[in-house]
């Protein structure tokens, strides 16, 4: 029987969770040989490792990916999608607050006609301040910087055609936005169904408040290669331009200052110098767009599209 | 059969090469390893072929390769790597730095499992001043790396083969190796090492070489921490120095509402400059991303972790 769902898990330091993990999706999707699930360990420092290998000598249906050090979220999951043979791919997080009671319902609805299926919680069991609220004004910056609908970015439960990752590739801490960039890199159709939620058993959550820095930098990212990935110059044009309207604004305040003051002062050189740092950040942001399009040129390759396309039924 | 290749580069330093063979060598021969030497040379060095001849001539394992053009002490060692015919390598400075006895000592210990073993000049015996410089690179290097190291300067590395060409060497990085290695995931030793008395000479170093290694230090501090989110790095400095330009103008403008011209203030240059830099360094921290994320699909983003299960071993993506 061919592997049809490939769940992905990273895990880092879960050890406790692991075994509990692992029976809840033997529970969730049958005693049959249809499905995989991908243990990543991600470097744990506890005996993560031992517990997976244990189980994986026993069930084959159960494999582990050893990471050489912790090389965090994003890269633990691309490392699991590299190893996953199955048409379906299923992310999920290692600290059972995820229900793999849900990857079904997901699989289905991935099957009608979606290329990415995001889950969102629909009662969260985490804490308020910490927790809720900040992912909560997230949620709302993420949706509109991306376009993309979701109510849920920080949802790990999700499931993907395998195609997307042939288009697209997670690294640094881009997993957050997985469906953001779905959409703009893969064309990606994209759709969300509630999921369950529970409260963490075992262990410690490895998230703090101080991401809200890293998470602004890493939207801004991908705000920009959403809307200028085509074409950076634009973009650098664009923030010229705005370099260069400052830069006359300077240029007339100092027309107006030599008409009206008449004798010039040596000190009326602020204004001029102010339009002169203006135009020279103008010159430099183009020259900057064109080295975005020398890259741009250098990895485009030949009669190769990255946006899925899919015959419609007639 | 070869197991061990010493590589030595020879740059401008004036060591005894013939001396330095016939030390380490006797050392090795004594403990029973079956091992070759190789000497990288600059072109200028070439009168060095003549003394290495005569080593060669008398039967020892000794091969002798010389750049066309002058490398640099990394470049050379890098270039001598696909020379190595054995299964561990060991890196040589041509200067001794550590007795001999202490190729063995590292030597074993990557038989015993470690993937690098390092040498740690112990006890050390050279200047105070040799010793201070020391002591501040090595207090720089730790927030960069995460990990305490105590002497990278020794430059004397024992490495599996098939270790060292998992690890990404490029430009003058290689005096990190075994901060490079540890950051690859390999298990990585320092090892105390008696200090060669030939090493004991005060060093005072060009202005110049100081200011290499410090820019060595903010490469690596930033190849570590940075290397697939620049925006992280020039977003903070930039949006930093941009708020401060802010600042800077708002005060301007709250006075200039107030009725004070500010046509001849210099303070409106300083804000106005602060605020261009920020968003130069904002906009580099952007083409930055964009090289990353180009760059993504063709690089190796991870190694896995050797396993004896029979799981695949290698790289994220050829």
């Amino acid at each position: 029987m061919p592997v049809h769902i490939s769940v992905v898990v990273p895990v880092y330091n879960e050890e406790e969770n692991v075994p509990v993990l692992v029976d809840a999706v033997r529970d969730a999707l049958g005693h049959d040989l249809s499905w995989e699930l991908l243990l990543v360990d991600d470097g744990s420092r506890d005996g993560s490792r031992d517990a997976i290998r244990a189980i994986a000598r026993e069930d084959a249906r159960v494999r582990l990916v050893p990471l050489a050090r912790n090389y965090g979220q994003s890269t633990a999951m691309q490392a699991g999608f590299d190893q996953a043979s199955g048409d379906v791919i299923v992310s999920m997080d290692g600290d059972l607050q995820n229900d793999p009671r849900d990857i079904p319902q997901l699989v289905a609805t991935l099957d009608s006609g979606f290329d990415l299926v995001a889950g969102y919680r629909l009662r969260r069991q985490d804490k308020l301040v910490s927790r809720k609220i900040p992912s909560w004004i997230a949620n709302r910056i993420i949706r509109r910087v991306t376009g993309v609908n979701i109510r849920d970015n920080g949802c790990s439960l999700k499931a993907y055609r395998r195609e997307l990752f042939d288009r697209m590739r997670l690294y640094s801490d881009m997993h957050r936005f997985i469906p953001a960039m779905a959409a703009s890199l893969a064309g990606a159709r994209i759709t969300e169904i509630p999921v369950r939620h529970h409260a963490r058993l075992h262990g410690q959550s490895k998230y703090g408040i101080s991401r809200v820095l890293k998470v602004l930098a890493d939207l801004l990212t991908i705000a920009m290669i959403r809307s200028f990935r085509d074409r950076p110059l634009v973009m650098f044009g664009l923030g010229a331009a705005a370099a260069f309207g400052l830069g006359l604004t300077f240029v007339a305040a100092t027309t107006v200052a030599v008409l009206s003051f008449r004798e010039v002062k040596a000190n009326a050189l602020v204004f001029p110098g102010a339009a002169v740092l203006w135009f020279g950040l103008s010159c430099y942001l183009l020259m900057l767009g064109l080295i975005g399009e020398a890259v741009l040129s250098g990895h485009t390759e030949e009669g190769k599209s990255g946006v899925l396309l899919r015959e419609t039924p007639r | 059969m070869t197991d061990i290749s010493c590589i030595v580069p020879v740059t401008d330093r004036v060591p005894d090469l013939g001396e330095l063979y016939r030390e380490y060598s006797a050392v090795l021969a004594g403990a029973g390893l079956s091992f070759e030497f190789i000497f990288a040379l600059e072109p200028w060095r070439r009168r060095d072929e003549e003394v290495l001849a005569s080593i060669r001539a008398s039967g020892s394992p000794v091969r002798v390769f010389a750049a066309g053009q002058p490398l640099g002490e990394s470049a050379l060692l890098r270039a001598a790597i696909p020379l190595c015919r054995g299964t561990m390598v060991v890196t040589l400075p041509a200067y001794r730095r550590v007795q001999a006895p202490a190729l063995v000592a590292l030597i074993e210990r990557v038989r015993a499992g470690a993937d690098l073993a390092t040498a740690m000049r112990s006890p050390r015996q050279d200047s105070v001043f040799n010793r201070l410089q020391s002591r501040v690179f090595h207090a720089l290097l730790t927030p960069a790396t995460g990990r305490d190291f105590h002497d990278l300067g020794s430059g004397v590395n024992a490495i599996r083969r098939d270790v060292l060409d998992q690890i990404p060497l490029y430009g003058d990085f290689l005096r990190f190796l075994p901060v490079l290695a540890a950051r690859e995931g390999f298990r990585v030793e320092e090892v105390a090492a008696p200090q060669h008395p030939a090493d004991r000479g005060l060093r005072v170093h060009s202005i110049g070489t100081y200011a290499r290694r410090l820019l060595d230090l903010l490469g690596l501090y930033f190849l570590v921490r940075f290397t697939e989110k620049p925006l992280r790095f020039f977003g903070l400095i930039g949006s930093g120095v941009s708020l401060a330009g802010f600042l800077v103008l708002a005060v301007l403008l709250v006075q200039r509402l107030q009725g004070h011209g500010i046509a001849d203030r210099p303070m409106l240059l300083l804000g106005v400059l602060l605020v261009v830099i920020g968003v130069q360094a904002v906009a580099l921290g952007l083409i930055g991303e964009i090289i990353v994320h180009f760059s993504a699909t063709h690089r190796r983003s991870y190694r896995l972790a050797p396993s004896g299960e029979g799981e695949r071993r290698g790289m994220g993506r050829p």
